[in-house]
């Protein structure tokens, strides 16, 4: 039975218990979406994009309109950030677009997600390593204009306010950074290290 | 939902035809019925989108199968759902214990033992089992006709031992 021609003879049958489609089953799966990797990460990433689009638009709207005053400010510094934003997310959905799957051999299709991937994640971790810097400091301007501006250096003034700011800020910056590796890591991490480990049993193969 | 084209009938017609070969290669990388069936949705659009690519230099099956693997092996796997081997043990437990001298029975137990084999070694013996030739599965996986020779020695030899338990 262990030959493989014994085998190729039990491997001809159709497989028990399996759910045979028909034509139409068939047909109705053409319409369906797709769950690849790649079209997933592209869908959440449109997603984003209209969010921010939607929500840029709706800020520079009211901000335009609003009475000047520090809200107007702060809600066009956001709306330019969120514009901003819209070429962070195209240019993720440009990396995305590079790869395509199945086009080649596995082997050349594995090299190609895991640099899709890297190339992608890198992109991602780069991007925030700016960004949370960024938001971080505009929200102290805010809060600096909100609270008065000579009111706010005042505090830092105080070595007990600069030691707890120095303390918060510290917790707030290495929280964020672990948090969003994480959630990397566990959405699209394993995953790469997954096909890295199935690229090097290719390799290995002699 | 009628086909709206011509292409599109000749594909179902195919895809019909072949699907045992579909249901096989879910079968060996999902472990749960709506994990194939995700699967099987997943390779048929995949097909589907590659369609136009296929020129006929070689056999249907061995396109089919590469599109398949690509999409089981590195494509689609959602986490939790791969098959542990672990998971396996029982089973063979259960199957070798009985007379394997029905048809169902010797694939099932063909399935268990394939199933323990690692993804790359699954794939090249599925399309050998199916007939695909050492130069097609080679340029499928994307390593030499000698290293599939190779290769396919060692898993032959594997099944053996598992299937004698």
């Amino acid at each position: 039975m262990e030959e493989l021609d014994d085998l190729k003879s039990i491997w001809k049958q159709q497989p028990p218990g399996i759910d045979a489609k028909n034509t139409d089953e068939i047909a109705r799966m053409l319409q369906g979406r797709s769950t690849s990797i790649v079209t997933r990460l592209k869908r959440s990433v449109w997603f984003e994009l209209a969010f921010t689009l939607i929500s840029g638009i709706a800020l520079a709207t009211y901000g335009l309109y609003a009475k000047s005053g520090q809200l107007k400010w702060m809600v066009l510094t956001l709306s330019v950030i969120f514009a901003v934003y819209i070429f962070y997310y195209i240019k993720k959905l440009l990396l995305l677009s590079r790869y395509t799957l199945n086009e080649t051999d596995l082997k050349t299709n594995l090299e190609n997600l895991i640099a899709g991937l890297t190339t992608y994640l890198s992109f991602y971790k780069r991007s925030y390593t700016i960004l949370y810097p960024v938001f971080f400091c505009l929200g102290l301007f805010f809060g600096a204009m909100d609270a008065g501006l000579d009111n706010f250096l005042h505090r830092f003034k105080q070595l007990s306010f600069l030691i707890w700011f120095v303390l918060i800020t510290g917790i707030f910056m290495v929280g964020v950074f672990r948090i969003t590796g994480w959630y990397l890591k566990k959405l699209y991490g394993d995953h790469l290290e997954k096909l890295k480990e199935l690229l090097r049993e290719l390799e290995s193969i002699r | 939902m009628p086909p709206d084209s011509e292409q599109e009938r000749y594909f179902i017609n195919l895809v019909n035809e072949h699907q045992g070969l579909i249901h096989k290669v879910c079968m060996m990388y999902e472990n749960d019925r709506d994990a194939r069936n995700d699967l099987f949705q997943e390779v048929v659009l995949q097909l589907w989108k590659s369609f136009h690519t296929f020129r006929g230099d070689s056999k249907i099956t061995t396109w089919m199968y590469r599109i398949a693997l690509n999409t089981a092996i590195s494509g689609l796997r959602k986490q939790g759902r791969k098959i542990q081997t672990e998971e396996l043990n029982d089973y063979h437990l259960n199957v070798s214990d009985r007379e394997s001298d029905n048809a169902e029975e010797n694939f099932e137990k063909l399935q268990w033992a394939i199933r323990k084999l690692s993804e790359i070694e699954r794939a090249m013996i599925m399309m050998a089992l199916d007939e695909i030739p050492y130069d097609e599965i080679a340029e499928t996986i994307g390593i030499t006709q000698n290293n599939v020779r190779v290769r396919m020695n060692r898993i032959r030899e594997k099944l053996r031992k598992l299937m004698n338990g």
